[in-house]
């Protein structure tokens, strides 16, 4: 098949309008919005097609990402589906309402563009920004490419409206959130078919005068958490059979997590969001090269499906963790969940954690075939290694 | 694979250049993937635009280190930084009203001067150069042809879009005519 049958019917767009069309397909009812570099042009996109009557929604543009977060919830519990967006201090400005959003169980759909915190100031591809939101009660899934972007972002409904909790979808700024690369835009029927109307059976509501989230003794509070862990418990397995609904609709399936040429593997990397596109070149020229390498990729990071990463890496000698994020004191936040997940594993991999691409370094193919052959036969260590 | 870096400065025009001409090898039926990078965020920083042209879908998301050919809108940013992503084949083309032989000191490298600034204000477009610089650009690639970037330029351009058309095609044409030995 030669490449222009293949590019057919496929259009040219980067990251963050792919999420825009996606949410326009999912027909969001409200979508309070603030803009901040890279995710703006989710923003642009979305008031472009509000503009020309193709996205029907009321589109709130509020004074900062505190109130897009609190308008989303607002919204969200009076019974209609939600989107949001932003990127790093605006996720971090979000921060105490993202709690609250998940505590009273609003399932909002939020797309975050990795970005690195400040200070120092900068733009770059980091995912320390909604890592380190990770005990906040949002399921979180990262994305790979613009493609999965699009994709992930109408599935999210569905798996948030099933289980009544926020997600947040993350993908990388630049290589994935500015990435302009041909992709497949799901027809409205299609996403229709794919995604029901929501229609929850609680919701504030003049006429039922109820009200959520109203102080609660002890017992109580403790009991709510006690349900949100209990939700939490079927995200992993809604999230692998949406992701293969969408799949029999598009070609498209997705899971918690994918494993790439893992089979026989002596050595896996593992990692999640834009990283795991070069790492499939690097596993395919490690391959050639006689080593037999593979791709271990995170899709969803919470709740972290513990018993799928122990089931995957139940066989492999060495796995190579390449975290694009910085905990301070502690150091790669993937490489530690890996070990806590790991934990009790009879026969588990020697473990590496190395700090790859934070601050948005370029990490090229050549950096992991090196990377690969230095600590193929290595002995495991608790901790980080920073990447060259 | 073929892997292009577009340097610029904030406002000249580089990453819609970049973005022109993915959508040109696009439109040739060709998988595409272009990314912009801004250090500053401000008009006048340095601004690059990556473009890969692959006959598959492409997987790579890391920056070009070894580029198959430059364009550089301002010969100031010709510098060792940028020129660390070259090698003796890289095809290079700068925005320059200097001769060939004036970029002799530079180095071992394959580098093309075109004057875009002149050719922009002889088609009416001032000191914007950028279709001009995309038109001697595929001349010197050898693609993608001159009237698919034409058709990309009439759909995308946002003002002046026949003086855009003729500055590209004006430096296409003077590039194949100088016979600069590419």
């Amino acid at each position: 098949m030669n490449a222009m049958s293949q590019t057919q019917g496929l259009q040219l767009l980067n990251g963050n309008h792919a999420v825009a069309l996606g949410v326009m397909l999912a027909r969001p009812d409200v979508v309070p919005l603030y803009p901040i570099t890279p995710q703006t042009p989710i923003f642009e996109k979305l008031i472009d097609l509000s503009e020309k009557g193709q996205l029907v929604t009321e589109l709130l543009t509020p004074e900062s990402e505190h109130s897009a977060m609190a308008s989303a919830i607002a919204a969200s519990a009076t019974g209609v589906r939600v989107f949001t967006a932003t990127s790093s201090q605006g996720l971090l400005l979000m921060h105490e309402l993202l709690h609250y959003a998940a505590g009273a169980r609003t399932p909002i759909v939020l797309f975050n563009v990795n970005r690195t915190p400040a200070a120092p100031w900068g733009f770059w591809p980091d995912q320390i920004d909604s890592l380190s939101q990770r005990d906040t009660g949002w399921i979180q899934l990262y994305s790979e490419t613009p493609q999965e972007s699009l994709d992930s972002v109408i599935q999210a409904f569905r798996i948030a409206e099933q289980v009544k909790l926020p997600v947040m979808i993350n993908h990388d700024a630049f290589y994935v959130s500015h990435a302009m690369e041909p992709v497949a835009v799901p027809t409205q029927d299609q996403v229709d078919s794919f995604l029901p109307p929501y229609r929850p059976e609680m919701y504030l509501s003049p006429e039922t005068g109820c009200s959520i989230s109203a102080p609660l003794d002890q017992k109580s509070w403790n009991l709510s958490r006690r349900q949100m862990a209990q939700a939490m418990a079927g995200v992993g397995d809604l999230v692998g059979s949406v992701g293969q609904d969408w799949g029999r609709l598009t070609g498209r399936g997705y899971g918690p997590i994918e494993q790439y040429r893992t089979e026989g593997a002596e050595l896996v990397f593992v990692t999640m969001g834009s990283m795991c596109g070069t790492v499939r070149e690097a596993v395919d020229a490690l391959r050639g090269d006689g080593i037999r390498a593979g791709l271990l990729k995170i899709r969803l990071f919470r709740p972290l499906p513990e018993a799928a990463l122990r089931a995957a890496l139940a066989h492999v000698p060495c796995a190579i963790v390449l975290d694009r994020n910085y905990s301070p004191g502690m150091g790669g936040v993937l490489h530690q969940e890996l070990k806590s997940a790991l934990f009790g594993m009879s026969g588990p991999p020697r473990l590496h954690g190395l700090l790859a691409g934070v601050g948005g370094v370029s990490v090229s193919c050549a950096t992991l075939r090196k990377l690969a052959a230095e600590y193929l036969l290595a002995a495991p260590s608790p901790d980080p290694v920073w990447v060259e | 694979m073929l892997e292009i870096v577009i340097l610029g400065r904030g406002g000249q025009g580089a990453q819609t250049a970049g973005n022109q001409l993915a959508q040109a090898y696009f439109a040739e039926g060709r998988f595409v993937q272009t990314f912009a990078t801004y250090g500053g965020a401000r008009r006048g920083t340095p601004v690059t635009s990556s473009i890969r042209v692959d006959e598959t879908s492409i997987r790579l998301r890391c920056n070009i280190d070894n580029a198959t050919a430059l364009l550089c809108f301002d010969e100031s940013l010709l510098d060792r930084d940028f020129l660390r992503l070259a090698n003796s084949k890289t095809l290079i083309v700068v925005n320059s009203a200097k001769e060939k032989e004036a970029f002799a000191g530079v180095g071992a490298y394959r580098i093309f001067p075109v004057d875009g600034r002149a050719i922009a204000r002889r088609n009416d477009m001032g000191k914007v150069v950028n279709s001009a610089l995309l038109g001697a650009f595929a001349a010197a690639l050898e693609h993608p042809g001159i009237n698919t970037i034409c058709d990309v330029i009439e759909r995308s351009a946002p003002a002046r879009k026949q003086q855009n058309i003729a500055a590209c095609r004006e430096a296409y044409q003077l590039f194949q005519t100088a016979d600069q030995g590419v």
